[in-house]
C-alpha cells in the first residue's frame, strides 16, 4: 500500500467527480467522500480539507443547493444536491474529460 | 447570465455570513464525527477514532478559510474594511473631517447647481414626441417666416406634416372686470399633432378647430387657482372667447427651449411663425434639404423680395440641444459663455477645497510614514496601502458630493420657483435626473484622486530604510516642498477668483451709480394694450390723446409722453432695424444699426434727456406734416461726421425721406452693457398705431404712489385693456439683475475661495511650525532673538505669499481679458487697479492667517522643547 500512494487528482476533475457523485441523489459531504472512494475502490481520494471549499465554489456558481437534512444514523448534516446548471455542467464536463482521457490513451498506445 | 448569478449568490453571501460560519463548522464536526463513527466500527476505540478522524481532515481552520474565499468578493470586502478605518479616522478628527467636507459640499453644491441650472436651459430636451424626426427650419438665415410664405410651403407638401407656432405674443384676458397681459403662443391648428406635444388633462387642439387654447401648468395654478373643472372653461382672449380644451403636465417644456414657459397655447394665425415640420420615417435632414432647395426657390419666384432670398441660407436643425442652441446665435453664445464661466469658477473653489483636503492628509501620511515603512518592510504591498489612504480621501468625497447634492436639491428646488417675468416668461423646471448624477459621480472620483493620490503616493514611497532610521520624525523635504507647493497654488487660484469677482462687483456699482443718461427716479411708465381690431389709427390716436389730458391733470404730474419703446425694459425690447441710409437724400448710403423709437413731443423732458441740437418734438409735428427725426449724438456722428445736422435731410432704406430737427444726447437703450448704441426718435403722433402703446410719466413726488393712480386712470379709458405700471425704478432693478447675480455668485465664490486658501495657508505654518519646534528651541538657546523667529515665519510666509501672488497676477491678466463680454464697457477686465488691490487683499489676508502660526513660534521655550524629544 505504502509503495503504491494513492495518485493525486488530475486538476479540475475533483469538480467533474462530485457532479457525478450527486447525480444519483443529494448526499452530504462525508457521503460524497466515501461515495468517491469507494467507487474508484479506494483508487481515488478527496482532500477532506479540500472537499468544503470545493462544494463552496460550486454553491456560488449555482451548480450546486444546500439543504440541512438527517443523515442515516440521525445526525443533522447538510445534504447537497445538483441544479439544472450543475446537470448541464456535469454532462458538459464528462464529454471533455471523455474526450481528453481518449486522447491521452491514443497518445500512450500509439506513440 | 451565468456571471450575474453568481455575483448575486456572492452578494446574498455577505448577508448571512456569521450563519455561514456557524453552519461551516457544524458541517465540518459532522463529517468528522462520521469518519470517526466509520472508524469506530472496524474496532478503534471511541477516542482513538475521534484523534485519527480528526488527523485525516487536517487543519480545520484552513479548510474554513478556503472555503469562505470561496464566496468572498475580495476587493469589496477589503474597501469596506478600508472605509471603516478611515471612517474611525475621520471620526477621530472631527472638527477637521467636518471642515473638509462643509468645503467640498459648498462648493460641489455650488458647482452643480449651476450645472443643473445650465442644463436646463440650455440642452433640455423639449417635450414633444420622437425630438429625433423633429426639425426647425428656417429660409433666408431667418428662423421666422411669414404666414403667406408658410402658406406656400404647406400648399407645395414640402413635409406633410409642417407647423407654425409664434412665441412673442401678448393676449389680453379679460377676467371679470380685470384685464390681463399673458404670454400667449399663437400656433398653426395643426401644431399639437405634428409635436405631439403631450397634455396632462383634456386634449390638445385638432386640426380644423379655432378660438381654442390649451393652457399651462403655472397658468392654471396661478391664475385659475388649479380649478378642476377648467377643461371646458371659456377665456375671453382679445375680445374673444376661446375654449379651454387642455392642460399640460407640470413638466411641460417648450420647443423654444432656455426654460421659457408662456401662459397658454392657443389657436391664431399670427403674421409670422417658426416653422416645424416632423420628417417621415427614415427620411435624413439631407434629403430633407434637398426637397425644401426647389420649393424655396419657386418661391423666390412667387414672392420676389429684394431683401429675402427664400432659397438661401435654408438650415434644418435639431429642436433641442446643441443645434438649437446653435440656431439662437449670439445670444445663446454669450449665455452659454457665462454659465461656462461659472462652472469654471465654482470648480476652482472645489479644486482650492481639495488643496486643503490634500495638505491635511499630506500631513497625515507623512507622520504615519513610520507605521507604513513597518507594514511594507513585513510584506504588506505598497498598492494595498495606497488604497487604504484612498479610502480616507473617497469618503470625505463621498460626504461631500453627498452634501453639495444636498444643497443642490435645495438650491434647484428654490430656483425652479422662479418665474422671471420677461415678455415671455421664464421658469425653469429643475430636477435631479440621472445626468446630475453621473455628474457627481465624475465630481467625486476627481476630488477622490486630487486630495488623495498624490499623498498616498507620496506617504507610502519613503524608503523603508529611510523612514525606520530617521525615528519617524522627520517628514522628509519632499512634504513640504509639496504642501508649499499646493499652498502656492491655492493663493494663485484665489488670485485669479478674486479678479474676477472684483470685476463683477465694480460692474455691479459702476450699473448701480452711473447715469443711463436718463432720469430714473421720478419717472413712471404703463404699458397700454387694447383689444386688437377695435380702434382705427384715428381712434387709437384720439385715445392716446385722452389718455395724456388725464394723466397731465392728475395731481403730481408734470409731465406725459406716449413712446413705442421704454428704454432698459425687460418686458419689451427695442426694435432694432437697420439698413442704408442716404444722408441729404445723396448718393452716399451709410449702413446703420439703430434703436428705434416712436415718442411725444414729452418724451425728452419726462425722461430728462437734454435736447442738444435744434428742438424736440412739437404738437405741429403730426400726421399730414413733414416727417421729422431726432438722432442722438452718436448717430448723427455717423451719418452727418461733426457738422451741425439739424435741417438735413435723411433717405431711409425705404426710400422714405425724413427731415432732421434736433439731437437729443446719449443714453442707454436696451442693455446697460451697450456702448455706442445709436437710435433714432420719430414722432408718434406721425405715425399709426392701432392697439400698443407706453405712457411715461414725470411726477413730482416718489412716483411708487403715483404708479397706482397712473394705472387706474388708464383702465378707466378702456375697460377691455391690459394696463401694467411699473416705476422706472423698477425697470431699472431688472435691468441690473445680471449684474447682480453676477457680482453675487462670482463675489461670494471668491470671498470663499479666500476663505478657503487662508486656511490652508495658516495649517502649512502651523504644521512647518510645530515640526520645527525644536530646531526653534535649539535656535532660541543658542542665543536666537525673537526676530529671528519672527523672521523666520514671517519669511515662509512671505515666500509662499509672493510665489502665489506672482503666479496668480500672471494667470488673472491673461484669463480675466474674455470677462469684459459681461462687463460694462466702463470696467476694464485689463486695469492695473484691480491686480493691485486684489493682491492687496490676498496680502492682507495671508497676513492675518500668519498671526497665530507665528505667536506659536514665539511662545517656544528652549527648555521644553528641548525636552521635548
Amino acid at each position: 500500500m505504502e509503495s503504491n500512494p494513492i495518485p493525486e487528482l488530475l486538476p479540475g476533475t475533483l469538480y467533474l467527480l462530485i457532479l457525478r457523485t450527486l447525480s444519483h441523489g443529494p448526499l452530504h459531504g462525508y457521503a460524497i467522500v466515501k461515495r468517491i472512494k469507494d467507487a474508484s475502490r479506494e483508487g481515488l481520494r478527496i482532500e477532506d480539507g479540500s472537499l468544503y471549499p470545493a462544494l463552496n465554489r460550486m454553491l456560488v456558481k449555482g451548480w450546486l443547493t444546500s439543504e440541512w437534512g438527517v443523515s442515516e444514523n440521525h445526525r443533522k448534516a447538510r445534504f447537497y444536491k445538483l441544479t439544472p446548471e450543475g446537470r448541464k455542467q456535469l454532462d458538459k464536463e464528462a464529454g471533455e474529460f471523455d474526450r481528453l482521457v481518449r486522447a491521452i490513451q491514443l497518445v500512450m498506445r500509439t506513440a | 447570465m451565468a456571471f450575474c448569478n453568481e455575483i448575486g449568490n456572492r452578494l446574498a453571501w455577505l448577508f448571512r455570513r456569521s450563519r455561514f460560519d456557524k453552519e461551516l463548522e457544524e458541517e465540518v464536526r459532522f463529517h468528522i464525527q462520521a469518519r470517526a463513527d466509520e472508524l469506530e466500527q472496524a474496532g478503534l476505540t471511541g477516542a482513538d477514532a475521534l484523534r485519527q478522524a480528526r488527523r485525516e481532515f487536517g487543519s480545520t481552520l484552513r479548510s474554513r478559510e478556503e472555503t469562505r474565499s470561496a464566496w468572498q468578493i475580495r476587493w469589496l470586502e477589503d474597501l469596506g474594511s478600508d472605509l471603516h478605518y478611515a471612517a474611525r479616522a475621520l471620526r477621530r478628527n472631527r472638527a477637521l473631517a467636518l471642515a473638509a467636507v462643509a468645503s467640498l459640499a459648498l462648493g460641489i453644491g455650488a458647482n452643480t447647481t449651476i450645472f443643473s441650472v445650465a442644463r436646463e436651459a440650455l440642452f433640455s430636451e423639449p417635450s414633444c414626441r420622437d425630438p429625433q424626426s423633429l426639425v426647425q427650419i428656417s429660409v433666408s438665415g431667418n428662423t421666422w417666416i411669414p404666414m403667406p410664405q408658410y402658406r406656400f410651403l404647406e400648399d407645395a407638401h414640402a413635409f406633410d406634416r409642417l407647423a407654425g407656432m409664434n412665441i412673442q405674443m401678448v393676449v389680453n384676458w379679460r377676467d371679470g372686470n380685470r384685464s390681463y397681459r399673458l404670454a400667449g403662443t399663437r400656433v398653426t391648428d395643426n401644431f399639437f399633432e405634428v409635436t405631439g406635444i403631450p397634455v396632462a388633462m383634456g386634449r390638445p387642439i385638432e386640426r380644423g378647430e379655432s378660438d381654442v387654447a390649451v393652457i399651462t401648468h403655472g397658468f392654471w395654478t396661478r391664475h385659475l387657482d388649479g380649478d378642476p373643472n377648467v377643461v371646458g372653461r371659456t377665456l375671453e382672449l382679445d375680445g374673444k372667447p376661446y375654449t379651454v380644451v387642455g392642460v399640460l403636465p407640470r413638466d411641460h417644456r417648450m420647443l423654444a427651449g432656455f426654460g421659457f414657459t408662456p401662459d397658454l397655447y392657443l389657436t391664431k394665425d399670427p403674421i409670422e411663425v417658426m416653422l416645424y415640420a416632423r420628417l417621415p420615417r427614415g427620411m435624413t435632414r439631407q434629403a430633407a434639404y434637398a426637397r425644401l432647395k426647389p420649393i424655396c426657390r419657386e418661391m423666390d419666384r412667387v414672392y420676389p423680395d429684394v431683401n429675402r432670398k427664400w432659397a438661401k441660407e435654408i438650415r434644418l436643425s435639431a429642436v433641442g440641444g446643441v443645434e438649437r442652441l446653435e440656431e439662437y446665435g449670439q445670444g445663446a453664445i454669450s449665455a452659454v459663455a457665462f454659465f461656462g464661466m461659472l462652472v469654471v469658477v465654482t470648480a476652482i473653489v472645489v479644486l482650492i477645497a481639495c488643496a486643503n483636503v490634500s495638505s491635511l492628509l499630506l500631513a497625515r501620511a507623512f507622520t504615519r510614514s513610520r507605521e507604513f515603512a513597518i507594514r511594507m518592510s513585513l510584506g504588506g504591498s505598497r498598492g494595498r496601502l495606497v488604497r487604504q489612504l484612498l479610502a480616507e480621501s473617497l469618503l470625505l468625497a463621498l460626504l461631500g458630493t453627498g452634501a453639495g447634492l444636498l444643497l443642490n436639491l435645495w438650491l434647484t428646488r428654490l430656483l425652479s420657483g422662479v418665474h422671471i417675468p420677461t415678455p415671455l416668461p421664464i421658469e425653469l423646471l429643475l430636477q435631479p435626473d440621472r445626468m446630475l448624477l453621473a455628474y457627481s459621480v465624475v465630481i467625486a472620483f476627481v476630488v477622490t484622486l486630487a486630495t488623495g493620490l498624490v499623498p498616498a503616493l507620496k506617504g507610502t514611497r519613503a524608503g523603508i530604510g529611510g523612514a525606520l532610521k530617521e525615528g519617524g520624525r522627520q517628514t522628509g523635504p519632499a512634504g513640504y516642498t509639496l504642501r508649499n507647493a499646493l499652498v502656492i497654488g491655492q493663493l494663485a487660484v484665489s488670485i485669479l477668483l478674486l479678479s474676477a469677482g472684483l470685476l463683477f462687483l465694480r460692474n455691479l456699482m459702476y450699473a448701480t451709480s452711473f447715469n443711463a443718461g436718463f432720469d430714473t427716479t421720478h419717472t413712471v411708465t404703463a404699458i397700454f394694450q387694447t383689444v386688437g381690431g377695435t380702434y382705427t389709427p384715428q381712434r387709437f390716436a384720439a385715445l392716446v390723446d385722452t389718455a395724456l389730458e388725464r394723466l397731465r391733470a392728475l395731481p403730481g404730474v408734470e409731465a406725459a409722453s406716449p413712446a413705442s419703446a421704454v428704454p432698459l425694459n425687460p418686458f419689451l425690447a427695442f426694435n432694432r432695424p437697420g439698413g442704408r441710409f442716404r444722408p441729404d437724400a445723396g448718393s452716399r448710403t451709410v449702413r446703420v444699426e439703430y434703436n428705434s423709437n416712436a415718442v411725444g413731443p414729452e418724451y425728452f423732458r419726462v425722461m430728462g434727456i437734454p435736447i442738444l441740437q435744434g428742438r424736440a418734438f412739437a404738437d405741429s409735428d403730426g400726421l399730414g406734416t413733414p416727417p421729422v427725426v431726432i438722432l442722438n449724438e452718436n448717430l448723427a456722428r455717423r451719418l452727418f461726421g461733426n457738422t451741425n445736422t439739424v435741417g438735413h435731410i435723411l433717405r431711409f432704406p425705404d426710400n422714405r425721406d425724413v427731415r432732421v430737427v434736433g439731437v437729443a444726447r446719449n443714453s442707454k437703450y436696451a442693455t446697460l452693457g451697450e456702448d455706442n448704441a445709436m437710435a433714432l426718435y420719430e414722432s408718434y403722433s406721425q405715425q399709426n398705431h392701432t392697439s400698443f402703446v407706453h405712457f411715461i410719466v414725470r411726477t413730482r413726488g416718489a412716483p411708487e404712489t403715483m404708479a397706482r393712480k397712473v394705472n387706474e386712470t388708464l383702465a378707466g379709458l378702456d375697460a377691455a385693456a391690459a394696463v401694467e405700471t411699473h416705476t422706472m425704478g423698477e425697470i431699472f432693478a431688472g435691468a441690473l439683475l445680471p449684474s447682480r447675480v453676477g457680482a453675487a455668485i462670482l463675489g461670494s465664490m471668491a470671498l470663499f475661495g479666500l476663505l478657503l486658501a487662508s486656511i490652508g495657508l495658516y495649517g502649512v505654518l502651523l504644521y512647518a511650525t510645530q515640526q520645527r519646534i525644536r530646531e526653534i528651541g535649539i535656535r532660541v538657546a543658542l542665543g536666537a532673538t525673537p526676530g529671528n523667529v519672527f523672521a523666520m515665519v514671517v519669511g515662509q510666509s512671505l515666500r509662499l505669499v509672493a510665489a502665489g501672488v506672482v503666479i496668480g497676477l500672471t494667470v488673472a491678466a491673461v484669463a480675466v481679458r474674455p470677462l469684459s463680454m459681461f462687463l460694462v464697457p466702463e470696467v476694464r477686465p485689463a486695469d492695473p487697479m484691480n491686480f493691485v488691490a486684489v493682491a492687496f487683499v490676498l496680502a492682507l489676508v495671508a497676513g492675518l492667517a500668519t498671526v497665530a502660526p507665528t505667536a506659536r513660534a514665539l511662545r517656544v521655550d528652549p527648555a521644553v522643547a528641548l525636552r521635548h524629544e
